[in-house]
């Protein structure tokens, strides 16, 4: 072990310190292998060593290089790299994602979608750019405080549940046991925001739109729980992980919750406010629904909030009913290893497998969204409460009830 | 009040029925739910169009067929044009005016030029042209800066590859005419009508004969005047005519007259 000093050696080598020294973990700070923490510990191994070197180059001797190369302060800015590589991934992630839905949708449309750069790819990157050029202005008669806080919040909340989402056994941010409860309370705080935000911002549209905000959850938001806890009975625990394994060592849940897979994938559009249960948006009725009196960088923030809930959306189906990141027959690919296998073994062990079968499953389930976004018209707001309560409701019952039956019957 | 009234009053007030007189109870909550038909229609599509390009044409890299009577700007043959001014005369929004220029030998002629910024594009100066001088082109693209550039003259209103589709000959009746129960071909005013003399009012001033732009028109002494002078009459050579009605404009005692003779 590394010779501690100062502070650290109080907190971490310390034996009278309340907690077991957290630096003792082979994967520290996480209790398993993480495997985006561990390239952005390589990557600041690299930055960190050269910045160190080149001030010990100019002032040999000096205290910041040897603070800069101790363990802690090492995992501190790895930490930091590893934030960033998380959102990174995320936000690429929104890129792809909304290129995928400019350009399906335009084929669903018999036109073309975006052309410039890369087949169009090049376009959503030129619109945020554009994003940025916009002047920003707020109105003089909005409540500035609310408004300012409010947007913040509900960018802030979709930015951590997209970054929440686990990728995989080895990639993820938080891995406790209630880890899918703080992902959907997360997921489901922003129409409380929307509704004040829209109050504050003293304007019809945006009223209404926050309004219809929180109607619209208040219609999705019951079935959508006992949806999920539907799934948490079924594989035992609340932990994703758990639920993953759970799914692989049974059965994918979309087979014995048809029911539920059905009404989870009509909630989870609902829940990003997507298409066709974007009322609180609703262009066609309210300007921007209560997105009007946002202007410039605060717009684009907004529509990334957007679709950074859409891919989350989409991973909650992928991770509740198909499986996550696990293939029938082939698992998580942990039975691939670098040194333990040859030909398509090692290239599967070398490639981040379980990530990108996550990522490719919630583009298809993605591209259904699409598919439904195209194929129907907006559902009006007493439908919506029509469907949620009278139809979606029941059906999630019938499903807790079958699942419940199977469990006592010991079928699963 | 009788029941017909109180079933339509029914039907348009009662708050519990919708607005065809069915109420809302009947309605099947789970044809909300059933989004398998356009969901299926929508997918058939993206199949389709991932096979095929979109219909969307890329417009200024791509470009539609343009069939070879398409009428875009009009066109003109220099030496087959004999300045009747026919199409003047039957220019719609008088975009065309003959205006003098030389021709290959140097003699000054009297040729169209045209107004491309008044232009309706409708053909009817290829139409009527007796001689097809005048045709129609599959050029569309026309924009310019200025007004002025908008005028084509003579020489500008060449086209390069004129084929005998873009004549547009008046007699082919068109397709939607037939369709729409008109086979009748139309016939053009050359085949039809010649101009009439009414000798009572001629005085033999000679305009017909230089105005003529064919020379159908001669002059044919009939006699002797009570002074000893000839009298001369045109003579109108019907083989040779274009009915361009020239001579009929310019006559200064009204003694010609266009006439459906043929």
């Amino acid at each position: 072990m590394v010779q501690y000093t100062g502070l650290s050696e109080f907190i971490c080598g310390n034996p009278d310190w309340i907690y077991p020294n957290p630096m003792l973990n082979e994967y520290c700070p996480f209790d398993t292998y993480n495997l985006a923490y561990d390239l952005a510990y390589k990557v600041w191994e690299i930055l960190g060593g050269t910045i160190a070197w080149l001030i010990n180059l100019i002032w040999p001797g000096n205290p910041i290089s040897s603070w800069l190369i101790d363990d802690p302060t090492m995992v501190l800015f790895a930490l930091i790299v590893f934030m960033l590589l998380i959102f990174m991934v995320a936000f690429v992630n929104v890129l792809i994602v909304l290129w995928m839905e400019r350009k399906c949708m335009g084929r669903m449309m018999d036109r073309r979608g975006t052309m410039i750069g890369l087949k169009g790819f090049l376009q959503c990157v030129g619109d945020g750019f554009k994003t940025f050029l916009k002047e920003n202005t707020i109105p003089k008669k909005v409540d500035k405080m609310t408004y300012m806080w409010t947007v913040s919040l509900i960018v802030g909340l979709s930015v951590l549940v997209a970054c929440m989402v686990p990728l995989s056994q080895r990639w993820y941010v938080v891995n406790y046991d209630s880890g899918l409860l703080i992902i959907m309370a997360f997921f489901a705080l922003a129409p409380f925001f929307i509704l004040v935000s829209g109050w504050s911002q003293n304007n019809k549209y945006s009223l209404i739109g926050g309004m219809r905000a929180a109607e619209l959850m208040i219609s999705y938001e019951v079935p959508m729980l006992i949806l999920i806890a539907t799934t948490a009975l079924m594989a035992g625990s609340f932990n994703i992980g758990d639920i993953v394994y759970a799914q692989n060592d049974s059965l994918w849940y979309f087979i014995p919750q048809i029911l539920g897979f059905i009404v989870f994938f009509f909630c989870a559009p609902a829940e990003a406010e997507r298409v066709p249960f974007d009322i609180a948006e609703a262009e066609a009725e309210l300007v921007e629904g209560w997105q009007t009196e946002y202007a410039g960088m605060k717009w684009g923030l907004i529509m990334l909030a957007d679709y950074l809930r859409g891919t989350v959306s989409c991973g909650m189906v992928v991770i509740l009913y198909l499986g996550g990141w696990t293939l029938p027959f082939l698992g998580d690919f942990s039975q691939f290893t670098i040194e333990g296998s040859s030909g398509i073994g090692y290239l599967l062990a070398w490639l981040p497998m379980p990530e990108l079968v996550f990522i490719l499953k919630s583009y298809v389930v993605f591209f259904f969204m699409i598919l439904t976004r195209c194929a129907l018209a907006r559902v009006r707001t007493d439908q919506i409460l029509n469907i949620g309560w009278k139809v979606f409701m029941p059906l999630a019952v019938i499903n807790l009830v079958i699942v419940l039956f199977l469990r006592v019957g010991g079928v699963i | 009040m009788d029941e017909s009234k109180l079933k339509y009053l029914n039907k348009y007030t009662d708050i519990k029925n919708g607005a065809q007189g069915k109420p809302y109870k009947t309605k099947n909550l789970a044809k909300g739910l059933w989004i398998v038909k356009p969901a299926w229609t929508v997918f058939k599509l993206f199949s389709k169009t991932v096979a095929r390009q979109p219909v969307t044409v890329l417009y200024p890299y791509q470009k539609e067929w343009v069939p070879e009577n398409y009428r875009g700007r009009p066109g003109l043959r220099f030496d087959k044009c004999v300045s009747c001014g026919m199409c003047v005369r039957m220019c719609p929004t008088s975009c065309i005016k003959l205006i003098e220029v030389s021709d290959d030998d140097g003699k000054p002629v009297m040729r169209p030029q045209v107004n491309m910024g008044r232009c309706a594009m409708c053909g009817y100066c290829a139409e009527y042209c007796p001689v097809d001088a005048m045709t129609v082109t599959p050029e569309y693209e026309l924009a310019e800066y200025t007004r002025f550039d908008l005028l084509y003259g003579p020489r500008r209103l060449h086209y390069e590859g004129t084929t005998p589709g873009m004549e547009v000959k008046l007699e082919v009746t068109l397709p939607s005419d037939i369709e729409s129960g008109n086979p009748e071909k139309r016939h053009l005013l050359c085949e039809l009508d010649r101009p009439e003399l009414t000798e009572s009012k001629c005085i033999g001033c000679k305009k017909c004969e230089k105005v003529c732009p064919v020379g159908a028109i001669k002059m044919e002494e009939k006699g002797v005047n009570d002074k000893g002078r000839p009298i001369l009459r045109p003579k109108i050579d019907n083989s040779k005519c274009i009915c361009c009605s020239n001579c009929v404009d310019d006559c200064p005692k009204s003694a010609l007259a266009i006439k459906e003779v043929l």
